[in-house]
């Protein structure tokens, strides 16, 4: 029975718009320390890299930018998944608000993955793989917002949107595994890979950190997105009376 | 502290880059608590009304 009362809790709006409102400020304070002691590791205490020389330090903000649009993109599929299956409104919610921090920071690493091209590969934009991918990814996002915002009646949209944003899913392993799959331009995992990072230390570190911040920070604004969609969809219940009063 | 700033010769690409990434860092934190304080003003307009 233990075990359902969270899941219960999960499903339950003023809960969950509590926990929000309690947890945010921790999140998000561990988020701002966490970027800040990683970009000062990475800008000032890492040494340049051999070949890429100071260039390198780009990975600082491409890979954590990179890596939250598809961490984010997968839980918002989970999220609608859990919606679609459960038929939960909280789930429904969560998903709606992961879609704009997605695109934005898809673009984000879209824009930064350019600006590391053109000294690198001598060009701002190529058709490879794995850019590609990622700009199929960014047009998921509009894609489920935009139906979202088609669709009147809100359980219908939440539906057609999960089911998109499920079927969509299959394009975060086509990003992962790109460079593995294809002959890409793009270089391959430094980190994430099986084995020993091909990294040192003093460069891993505030990478890892970076990583972690960023993470805590999704988190952040989830929780605050989260909060507004519950509010807006919630209207009529009695629960919104007593946290916005 | 101008050769921290000019990084090799590659300021040019890795300070617009971090400028970008981290500007949406910020716009996404202000942009989610606008929502929110949008969402309780309708809420609160709502109460009103009905009262």
């Amino acid at each position: 029975m233990a075990t359902w009362t969270w899941f219960h809790r999960l499903a339950s709006p003023p809960h969950v718009y509590a926990f929000a409102r309690r947890w945010t400020p921790w999140f998000g304070g561990f988020a701002a320390l966490a970027m800040i002691v990683a970009l000062y590791g990475g800008l000032v205490l890492a040494p340049p890299d051999y070949q890429q020389k100071d260039a390198f330090r780009m990975v600082y903000v491409h890979a954590p930018t990179a890596w939250l649009s598809l961490m984010i993109y997968t839980t918002m599929a989970i999220a609608a998944a859990v919606g679609l299956i459960w038929r939960m409104k909280v789930a429904h919610a969560a998903a709606a608000a992961c879609a704009p921090i997605g695109a934005w920071f898809t673009v984000a690493a879209l824009g930064t993955g350019m600006l590391w091209g053109k000294p690198m590969w001598g060009a701002y934009w190529v058709w490879d793989p794995r850019l590609t991918a990622e700009l199929v990814l960014l047009f998921l996002y509009f894609g489920y917002m935009g139906l979202r915002a088609g669709i009147e009646d809100p359980a219908k949209a939440d539906k057609a949107s999960a089911v998109l944003a499920v079927v969509g899913v299959i394009n975060v392993p086509i990003i992962k595994f790109s460079v593995e799959w294809w002959n890409s331009l793009h270089q391959t995992p430094t980190v994430m890979q099986m084995g020993k990072p091909k990294m040192d230390g003093d460069m891993l570190w505030p990478l890892l950190l970076m990583f972690v911040g960023f993470a805590l920070y999704f988190i952040t604004v989830l929780l605050i997105r989260l909060r507004a969609e519950l509010l807006r969809r919630e209207r009529n219940a009695s629960w919104i009376r007593e946290v916005v009063a | 502290m101008s050769e921290f700033f000019s990084m090799g010769g590659y300021g040019r690409y890795l300070w617009p880059a971090f400028v970008l990434g981290f500007g949406i860092v910020v716009l996404n934190l202000v942009l989610a608590l606008s929502s929110l304080s949008s969402a309780k003003q309708d809420a609160r307009r709502r109460m009103e009304m009905s009262k």
